[in-house]
Parts: structure tokens; sequence; C-alpha cells
């Protein structure tokens, strides 16, 4: 087909495609200002345009996504903690919402809820329960026991805090944490998964009910630009 | 033990625990198998050691219930009560009848919760997954009730040396009929389900049996001994609280299996169901808590009390040296001696059976360990 | 609750004085269920019993150590007692003795009694019971982790609630309380 110069290319396009007002195709001078390309890239928004419906992300963020949204904690309950922990994932508060399913081998968990206090002798196998876990892991500390030794502060046999064995990502205080907190820590856990995967470091962690009530959640987003 | 003694059988260890979700906590026990049969069986405890009674020692009196609470996580209000009792015995001070009878509707409230939850536990060892579905949705009720009384749902160090902290709230007759009706109905509920049901029966029916003189030996008490056929109650046999006006049989089982241990329970929550309704009518109104000090100091001395747990018979011994601190605290957990008579009812059953017969014995292992 | 910590002028050793008001000391009374046990275990221990006493419905006797297998025989034995279950069994650290304290329960003629043995702290030594209850076993074993009373005759004495490599004995007195090793 032969074509004069100054012609416009004839461009197909699939009356299925509904394209944005503002956009324009490549090539294709209407509405576009070819002059915000510089050298060999395209303008801006052309995939959008090329191929609507579709975005674009970074892996590590896709990842993230999808890893926040289904955490598969491990079974397993220490303390009083754990009564609680049960209650939260049974039919009242149902932590299923929120993608978690309980899991009783480490193998194929990807969170370790410590709930309740770890004394000495639960030392070793806490540390050997995690390192069976596979890469990536997260920690959630619930209840004071977990986080600081709690009402058995200084006890001869107690740890003072899981930290002391293991990186804890979501500290969730309270002496048992009620079901609502549980959740809370969660949430807050699922948020420091996809800024982290952001970011690209493992960031501080998280005390829940440590940030003021109404602070802008600015890192829930799912922005793909 | 092998039916072919012509093959030469090498005895197998199988570790299970600490971490699996069938020890209902941090439980670790040692089976040594020769096929499919438990030829012994080594519990291993204390990964739970919290050193509850050292700690005890340097707490003032109040400050104990507080760790008192946390031993059986499941039955909390039982627990303060059987302290606050030790300490009143040895005080010589008697709370109000409206503070007893407050204790008792709780303590009752409390074994309701608890046995849902054992129905709930002991239904998912099994393999079914609804009870415990329904034993939680009952049990959420009764913790919101026990919310608006306590302001905690777990943790409420509520009964006090001397009676409980504070009044009910003035609607709280209407509000625990009506969440009386509502578990009665999830009890009935989980009963049909699950009692006489064909595969729950076949696991359970025969499976661990302990005679009475082995459970004797080896302290099994509460629900468990009844199942093998001894009425033995403390509510009943040395009565306390207000339990003596009240009107309630006691379950007795026939064969000490699994499903009599099971089926005492479920029998248990109708009779707290019962107690708790004769409570309400009796209750009148009153002062809740004794004239006593602010900080409770007993005389010299030592006591031992027990009292009904939902797991069993609990035991305070309280030694005082006269100061606002317990010289000594000695707990008599019912768990740990229910454990004790794992053994002989681990002997010979089949390791499928094994999750089934520690279900059934409904350890917690904060007691245990304490 | 508490009472507040003494200020800091007193950081010098000052003895293990008693504040508050004067110590009163509860007197001992059994009812008359106590009184019925006490009369049987008076008939079966007989001349083993150095001292006795009881509040309420729990009278206790006290033996020699040495005694304490034979008693606890004639406790399980005696038509009158029988007892049959070992309720709870238990140590109390005096510094100057450690007692051992057996409580026995019989469920069928309704008793309840505490047998009480003395040992001394540097040679704590007694016989095993776990002929006589499977349940002695696992106190015996948890008092041996706690006060470090050795018992002759029981065939584990593994420990139970602490781990192999303990230190010390927590149970004791003068075990520190806040003794506490960062781990």
């Amino acid at each position: 087909m032969e074509i004069e110069r100054g012609q416009a290319l004839p461009v197909f396009r699939p009356s299925s495609w509904e394209r944005p007002r503002d956009g324009r195709f490549f090539d294709s001078d209407e509405g576009g200002d070819i002059s915000t390309a510089k050298g060999n890239s395209p303008a801006p928004n052309l995939i959008r345009n090329a191929a609507p419906g579709v975005v674009t992300a970074r892996l590590d963020d896709l990842a993230a996504l999808g890893r926040s949204n289904s955490l598969w904690t491990l079974t397993f309950g220490l303390a009083c903690c754990a009564i609680e922990m049960i209650s939260t994932h049974m039919a009242h508060h149902d932590l299923d919402r929120f993608g978690v399913v309980t899991w009783p081998s480490p193998r194929q968990s990807d969170v370790m809820i410590v709930a309740g206090t770890v004394v000495k002798k639960m030392a070793e196998p806490i540390k050997l329960l995690y390192e069976q876990m596979p890469d990536p892991k997260w920690v959630i500390a619930m209840g004071t026991c977990a986080t600081s030794g709690g009402p058995y502060y200084r006890s001869y046999s107690v740890v003072m805090g899981v930290d002391h064995l293991v990186p804890v990502d979501v500290y969730v205080p309270g002496c048992p944490p009620r079901p609502e907190a549980l959740m809370d820590g969660i949430v807050k856990l699922q948020q420091k998964i996809k800024r982290d995967a952001k970011e690209g470091v493992r960031s501080a962690p998280v005390i829940v009910g440590s940030e003021p009530e109404s602070a802008p959640e600015a890192d829930v987003e799912e922005s793909n630009d | 033990m092998t039916t072919e003694q012509a093959y030469d059988t090498v005895d197998m260890m199988l570790n299970m625990g600490p971490q699996h979700p069938a020890t209902h906590g941090v439980f670790r026990m040692v089976l040594t198998v020769d096929g499919e049969r438990v030829v012994d069986v080594t519990p291993h405890i204390g990964y739970l050691h919290r050193g509850s009674e050292k700690l005890a020692e340097n707490e003032s009196y109040g400050q104990v219930v507080t760790l008192f609470d946390r031993l059986d996580y499941v039955s909390n209000l039982n627990n303060e009560l059987i302290f606050c009792r030790a300490a009143e015995r040895l005080m010589g001070i008697e709370p109000p009848e409206r503070g007893q009878y407050i204790r008792v509707i709780l303590a009752e409230l409390n074994r309701l919760a608890s046995h849902l939850l054992f129905i709930g536990t002991y239904a998912i060892d099994l393999g079914a997954m609804t009870p415990i579905m329904y034993g939680f949705r009952e049990r959420e009720r009764i913790q919101n009730m026990f919310e608006s009384v306590t302001g905690a749902r777990m943790m409420h160090n509520f009964i006090r040396i001397g009676g409980v902290k504070e009044d009910v709230p003035s609607d709280f007759v209407p509000r625990v009929r009506a969440l009386l009706d509502d578990v009665e109905r999830g009890v009935q509920e989980c009963d049909r389900l699950l009692t006489f049901n064909e595969v729950f029966l076949a696991r359970t029916r025969g499976v661990g049996v302990i005679d009475l003189p082995t459970a004797l030996s080896c302290g099994l008490t509460g629900p468990s001994l009844r199942a093998s056929g001894l009425a033995y109650d403390v509510r009943k046999d040395y009565p306390y609280e207000v339990y003596p006006y009240l009107s309630y049989k006691v379950p007795v089982g026939e064969n000490g299996d699994c499903w009599d241990r099971y089926y005492m329970r479920v029998l248990e929550c109708y009779e707290s169901l019962s107690m708790i309704r004769q409570c309400l009518d009796q209750m009148e109104e009153g002062p809740v808590m004794a004239q006593m000090r602010r900080i409770a100091r007993p005389p010299k001395g030592e006591v031992y009390v027990h009292g009904e747990n939902p797991r069993g018979d609990i035991g305070v011994f309280l030694v005082s040296d006269g100061t606002d601190k317990p010289y000594r605290v000695k707990v008599r957990p019912p768990s740990f001696c229910n454990l004790v008579s794992l053994r002989p009812m681990m002997r010979d059953a089949y390791i499928a059976d094994a999750v089934a017969i520690l279900g059934s014995l409904d350890i917690v292992l904060g007691e245990v360990d304490r | 609750m508490t009472e507040q910590q003494p200020p800091e002028e007193q950081a010098a050793p000052r003895p293990a004085a008693h504040r508050g008001p004067p110590i009163e000391v509860a007197e001992e009374v059994l009812d008359a269920r106590g009184e019925h046990t006490a009369g049987a275990l008076r008939l079966a221990l007989r001349d083993m019993a150095l001292e006795s006493g009881g509040r309420d419905d729990v009278p206790w006797v006290r033996i020699a150590r040495e005694n304490l297998v034979r008693a606890a025989e004639a406790c399980v034995r005696s038509p009158n007692i029988r007892m049959d279950m070992l309720h709870c069994m238990f140590a109390v650290d005096y510094e100057e003795r450690i007692e051992l304290n057996y409580a026995l329960f019989s469920l069928g003629n309704g008793h309840k009694a505490l047998l009480k043995v003395d040992v001394p702290p540097d040679e704590a030594r007694v016989q095993s019971l776990t002929g006589m209850w499977e349940a002695a076993g696992w106190y015996e074993r948890e008092t041996h982790d706690l006060f470090g009373v050795e018992f002759d005759g029981n065939p584990d004495m593994s420990p139970l609630i602490l781990y192999e490599g303990f230190e010390g004995y927590p149970g004791l007195r003068s075990f520190p309380l806040h003794d506490y090793e960062e781990w």
C-alpha cells in the first residue's frame, strides 16, 4: 500500500476500544503533544491508551499485593491469647474476610502469630518453627507477654518478649488483645507488606494503637503510575 | 500386641508437639507405637511454665488474683473464686449473700463458656468443623455479657477478696435471662448435631476407657472422673458459696470412655443453665462486698481449700506469714492431674485415637505448667 | 494496692522487718467433719503422729521422715480412712526446713487430710510414694524441679516443668525473685 508523504497512517481501531478523550494513540496526531516524548521514549500515557484496562506495576508491588491479601497464619497458640486468636477466626469476627487462613504446618505459612507467653523452654521450638517457614515471613507478637513479658515480667522462666528470638513486624498490645485489635494488627501488617515492597526495605515494626486515631493512611492507596 | 507373632516388630517413637493444633496449647507427647497401636506415651509439659507461684510470693493478695486469672485461661472467674475463698477462709470473713450469688452466676456462666469451647475443639479434633463455629458463637455472647459486667472479655479481676468488685448493672437479670435462652438453644444445637452422630459415636465409644480405681490413683477429677462412674462433685460434696441453696443433678457416666467424658460436659451445660436461673430467682438486693480493710492482710496460718472448676477439682494451699504478701501459694491444677491419667488411657489405643483421647481430657496448659 | 517503696535513704541493709499492724495468728479450729477425720487418723497412725492440728475440715498430721511410707500405707489400708486419692503434694520452704505436704482425699468416706513431713534443706531426701498413687510421680518430679527434694524410688526424675540445664531451685525462698538472665 502506498502512502503519500503527509497523509495520516491508517490505524486499526477496534470499535470496542474506548479511547479516553484526552488520550492519543501511537503515531496518531490527534490531541497529542508529541513534544513531551524525549528521544526514543514514547509519550507518557502511551501504554494506557494502547491497551486500556492494563495496569502497570513493579513486580514487587504486585507480589506484595498478592501476599498481603492471602496471609496464611501458623496455628500456634501458646497461652491465653490463643483463645482470643481462635475467637478472631471463628464465626463472629471471621478473619477469613482478610484472606487470613490458619494452617497447622510452618512450611506453608506466611505469618506466625505468637499468641501468649514465651517461656525459655519454648524458645528453641519457636526459633525452629520460624526457621521452617519459607521466606517471606512475618511475625505478629500478640499480647503483652509476647511483646514485653507482660504480667510475668522478669520471671525466672519467661523470655521478655518474642523479639528476643525472632524479628517482629507488628506488636499488638493488650492482655489479651480484643479480636478487633488483632484484626487491626493484621491490617497493619498488610499495609506494611505493601509499603515495604514499594520502598524495598524492611521497615520498623508497627505497634497497634500507637498512631493517632485519624492519621491519614496514605499508604493504603493503590496507585499504579 | 501384634497379631502375627511371626513378624519381628520394632517399636517406633512418634513425636507430637509442642506445636500441634490438636494438643490444645504447647503440650508435647512422645508416643511409642507398635504398628497402629500405642504402646506407651510420655507426656512432656513445662512449655508454658511462667513461675506464677513464685511471682505470687512477691505480690499483694489483691494482685495475686490477676495471676490466677491467667492460670486456667478458659475459666478465669472460677480461678479467681478459689483464691479469694482461700484468702477469705484465712481471714475469717464471709462475703455478703448478693456477692456470693453474683460470684456463682459468673462462675457458672464461665463454666458454660468453657464447656462450649470444649465441645467445639473436641469436634474439630475429630474432624468436624461446624460445632466449633456454634460453640464460639455462644461463647461470644457470654463474653459480651462478661464485658458488660466486669469490663473485660477474659481477664476480669472482678472477684475480689471479700466479695466482688462492684454490683452488676441494673439490667443484669433480664439480660442474663435472654442470654441463657440463646445459649440453651446453642447448646441444644451442638448436642443434636454431635452427641448421637454415627461417626462421632464410632470415634469415641469405647475409646480411652479408664476404670475407677486407676482414675482415683491418677488423681483424675471433674467431669472426667464422673464419666468413670463416681458422683464426686465438690459443689455437692463439700458445698461452698450458695451452691447448697441450688438444686441440680450431678451427671454420672458408665463406661469412662471418651464419649462419656464428652457427654458429662454437655449435661453439665444444662445443669449450669438451670443453676444460673435459680440464682437469678433467689438473688436479692444488698451489699456485694464484705466490710474489710482495703489491703488484705490475713493472719498467720495456712489453709487448703478446693473447689469445682470446669476441668476438675482445683485446690489452693495458702500460707500467710501475717504480712500483705502470701508466703506460699500452691495451686493444685486439675488439668495437671488429669494429664497423669493420659498414660493408662492411651495404652493399646490406636494412633488415630490419641488425639481423641487427649481432647476428651480438655486440658489447659496454662494451669498444667503454671 | 501495693505500698510505696521506702525512700532512698534506707539504702543501708535493713532487717526484713515487718511493717504494718502487728501480726495476728489465725486460730485453728476443726469442724465436726474435721474432728471425725482427725479421730480416724489418730487411730490409723497411732504413735507415728508427732504433731497435729487443722482448720475446718482439713486436719493435718506431722510425721517423721522415715515413717512416711508406713504412714501413707496406713492411710490407704485403714478401713476407716481409705485415702484413695493423692489430691496434691507440694513443698513449702521455711528456710530452716522444707515441709512436704501430702493432701490425701478419701472420696468414698469423705475424708480430707494433710500429711506433713519435714526435711532439712541440706539433705532433702524422702521415700517416693509412686507405689501407692500413680499421681505422686509427677508431683515429686515437680517438687524436685522447684525445691531440689530427692525422692528415692521414683523411676523417672527427669525435669518435668523446667528444662535440662536449669540452675538453681526457683521454689526456694533463697532463689532471687527477679533473677532474670537475658535470653
